[in-house]
């Protein structure tokens, strides 16, 4: 029994540690493309700057950041608490439409100003600043979580996608069309709301060349996740998350309340996916319905499942990894074969062939991902074992 | 927590070594040489695909024909692709990250884009205040109004940060084009029409402007709203939509919209309830134009089509020794095809336009963008300009001053 107990003490230890080294090294990482996109990318020599602003321009970071962010919120709910969920682009639209209604000069006919930047004091519309507008897009997203989550409750596996699928499509398609209710102009229809306030921290203010100090609180934004994420996963919450993701029957017997643990989960992504959204409008200075279709929560789930279901490191990477890939790298890589062998294939136009075939081949050798989280991985090496399939029960 | 102090120190020396390497040579490279780069901006991914790499292609035709000259300088040509995979279309954050590019890029001094007006919204914002002066985009596409006019509030002001302009176009605008078909409509006999719309800026745009003039035209307009119904891209039918329009007896449908939005149904289900093309005629924009696919269909008979400019075929017709016409039969010579659409043949416009800027400017990005934006600006005469006439981008709102473009000369049948 003690042996046992200390068998567990040393595992939590390792684990920990392994947080630790984890924290750090992203820090470290931070820092060092920090450093570089500040103060040596724009002093280097025309041809290395070429290559980076070909393979890595800091536009294509930041934006990875943002990706990251609400693959860290997707991480909760299909990660930790095992709620597959395929409408997760909804939450990315409701905080990019947040920024919009309260960072621009959509609504004309009010005039509020609130700790705004100095260059729209003069200015109609809702203006507060792009640090409220985090929270508040966050909490109008959790809100909204609850609210989608709670139909939910009574569903499992394939029907529970489904509707997390319907509502993913529902409210992309309430602001594509919402220009008129009733008279009234919510999100502008296809036409979209931009441009929006710049970030402002204190008097300075952020213009849209200052990628690096955006990349910064981008970086902020996302440790502010991880650390949310890695704490609730430590605690109570968290635990019971991940009894429901094994075994929902199990769980509720042993006591879990299943409503608030699987709505807490929905709250906590949603908060996650709106703090994305709020993210992704000051980085593209606008929102524009015909962004949140299907594929962008495919390719936030493509993430986590690559990434490695549950471990936040496994998914900061895969979400990464894929948003390079998409924005920058593959485009990159085509530009580099053709010039080469004097081809002209259109690379990017395979990209879902790309990641259908490594998705196939991951879910074939590697299901747990590429960084897995020790526990689905000790689970899903159960089923080498015995001739079962756990992995794919769930 | 040694090792990782250690790490910190490391790297911190390897940023201060490199930065001082490098801020020596900087400066040597800084002197601009007088190879200078014009890029193309566009959607290389999607529906318009065709449309968009017809352009490139033909834009890089037409430099080599030049000999990549203008004035004095040596001009090269970059292509920027602003659609990604996972979008299937434009990207907003692509836009955005392409805007940056531009300007990161130190030899180039315009740009030439973009094919969807949305993502110019993003793009003309970041180069208008581009360290060092604003830089130029000229689009061959971009139809929206409030780009470069009064249209919702706050437009155009609110792209133009600097309050300095450095955006125009060669094509003309939804509301000239809209404008233009509703005189066309009663020229020709009609007098009530019902206007649909899909839902899309530039379906709605066209399809308000076409509103506004048919009533003042004293046309019936039997749909309520300021640009007529919305048609849902995604319905299987619009056969219940027709029986409903069907009781108003209309002489007309204006289709406002791109062709793409199931537009192939609603020609099919518009046939089968109203009749054909002679007995309640069918009009739809410049989103109709340009797809083989509408053009074999059979319930596309004697369906009238609008064109922002003039369409390839008319430019062949009205002036068959003209620049444009023999820049048409290069393509094909070169490529063994057409141009895609009538975009190409506005791409090259564009360019046209970009490399008179340069050839007056003193090879900075202000200076094209001065030379566009003051002074007397910039005019293609008709003899050397592919759209067969003069082309004059106005130096106020950088819209294109030619005319006779929008009327009904331009509408093919």
């Amino acid at each position: 029994m003690t042996m046992n107990i200390l068998k567990r003490k040393a595992k939590k230890q390792k684990q920990s540690a392994s947080h630790k080294k984890w924290t750090i090294g992203f820090l470290i990482a931070a820092v060092v493309i920090w450093i570089f996109y500040t103060y040596i990318m724009g002093n280097l020599p025309d041809g290395p700057q070429t290559v980076f602003q070909n393979w890595l321009p800091p536009t294509t970071v930041n934006e990875a950041m943002v990706w990251v962010i609400c693959a860290l919120g997707l991480n909760i709910v299909v990660g930790y608490a095992g709620l597959l969920d395929l409408g997760f682009v909804a939450f990315w639209a409701i905080g990019g439409y947040s920024a919009g209604w309260f960072m621009s000069t959509f609504f004309q006919q009010a005039n509020f100003h609130f700790l705004s930047p100095k260059d729209v004091a003069k200015q109609p519309g809702i203006h507060l600043t792009f640090w409220v507008v985090l929270g508040l897009g966050g909490l109008i997203c959790a809100m909204f979580g609850i609210i989608i989550g709670a139909p939910t409750l009574r569903l499992k596996s394939d029907y529970l996608a489904l509707v997390t699928l319907g509502f993913g499509e529902i409210i992309p398609q309430f602001f594509t069309n919402g220009e008129n209710i009733g008279g009234f102009n919510l999100s502008n229809g296809t036409k979209g709301i931009s441009p929006v306030d710049n970030i402002s921290i204190g008097p300075r203010i952020l213009g849209p060349f200052d990628f690096s100090w955006k990349f910064a609180i981008f970086v902020f934004l996302t440790a502010v996740m991880v650390f949310i994420s890695l704490r609730l996963r430590k605690g109570r919450l968290g635990r019971a998350w991940l009894a429901i993701r094994e075994d929902e029957l199990a769980a509720s017997m042993m006591g879990v309340p299943l409503m608030s643990t699987k709505l807490a989960a929905y709250a906590v992504g949603a908060f996650s996916g709106g703090v994305g959204g709020v993210a992704f409008a000051t980085h593209v200075n606008g929102v524009f319905a015909d962004r949140f279709n299907f594929s962008i929560s495919i390719i936030l789930l493509a993430m986590v499942v690559l990434g490695g279901m549950g471990n936040v490191w496994g998914v900061m990477v895969g979400a990464l990894l894929v948003a390079w890939i998409n924005s920058t790298g593959l485009p990159a890589f085509g530009d580099l074969v053709n010039t080469t062998f004097n081809t002209n294939i259109n690379f990017p136009s395979y990209n879902f062939l790309l990641f259908g075939g490594v998705l196939i081949l991951m879910m074939l050798f590697k299901r747990e991902g590429m960084i897995p989280e020790s526990r689905l991985k000790a689970i899903l090496h159960e089923a080498d074992d015995t001739t079962s399939n756990v992995g794919g029960a769930h | 927590m040694k090792k990782t102090y250690r790490a910190i120190s490391i790297v911190a020396s390897i940023a201060m070594v490199a930065t001082a390497l490098v801020a020596g040579t900087s400066a040597a490279t800084a002197a601009a040489a007088k190879v200078l780069t014009i890029s193309t901006d566009l959607p290389l991914q999607g529906s318009s695909f065709d449309s968009n790499d017809s352009t490139n292609k033909a834009i890089a035709l037409y430099l080599k024909q030049i000999n990549y000259k203008a004035g004095k300088y040596t001009v090269k040509l970059k292509i920027y692709d602003n659609a990604t995979a996972a979008k299937g279309g434009w990207d907003d954050a692509k836009c955005a990250a392409n805007a940056q590019a531009h300007v990161a890029n130190k030899t180039e001094v315009a740009v030439m884009g973009t094919y969807n007006s949305g993502c110019a919204k993003i793009i003309v914002p970041i180069l208008n205040q581009a360290p060092g002066g604003a830089m130029t985009m000229i689009s061959n596409a971009n139809t929206n109004p409030g780009l470069t006019k009064t249209w919702n509030p706050g437009e155009p002001d609110k792209y133009y940060p600097k309050g300095i302009r450095n955006y125009g176009r060669v094509c003309t605008t939804d509301d000239v084009q809209g404008s233009a078909a509703a005189q066309y409509a009663k020229s020709i006999g009609v007098k009530s029409v019902y206007v649909l719309n899909d839902t899309q800026t530039y379906g709605q745009g066209v399809a308000q402007a076409f509103t506004t003039e048919a009533v003042k035209q004293g046309l019936t307009v039997l749909s309520s709203g300021a640009y007529g119904e919305g048609w849902d891209s995604k319905q299987s039918s619009y056969e219940a939509l027709f029986t409903k329009i069907k009781a108003l007896k209309p002489d007309m449908l204006y289709v406002g919209g791109i062709f793409d939005n199931n537009g192939g149904q609603l020609v099919k289900d518009k046939f089968k309830v109203l009749g054909d093309n002679t007995v309640v005629k069918f009009m739809a924009p410049d989103g109709f134009t340009g797809y083989p696919d509408f053009n074999s269909m059979p319930e596309a008979d004697g369906a009238i089509l609008s064109f922002a400019g003039l369409s390839t075929e008319l430019l062949l017709k009205n002036a068959p020794n003209g620049a444009g016409a023999k820049f048409v039969k290069a393509y094909k010579a070169t490529y063994k095809k057409d141009p895609v659409g009538s975009y190409p043949i506005y791409g090259v416009a564009a360019v046209q336009v970009l490399l008179a800027a340069i050839a007056k400017s003193d090879g900075t990005r202000k200076g094209v963008t001065n030379a566009i934006f003051s002074g007397s600006g910039i005019t293609i005469p008709a003899a050397s300009s592919v759209l067969g006439k003069a082309l004059v981008i106005s130096t106020l709102s950088g819209d294109t001053l030619a005319k006779d473009i929008s009327n009904a000369s331009g509408l093919d049948s």
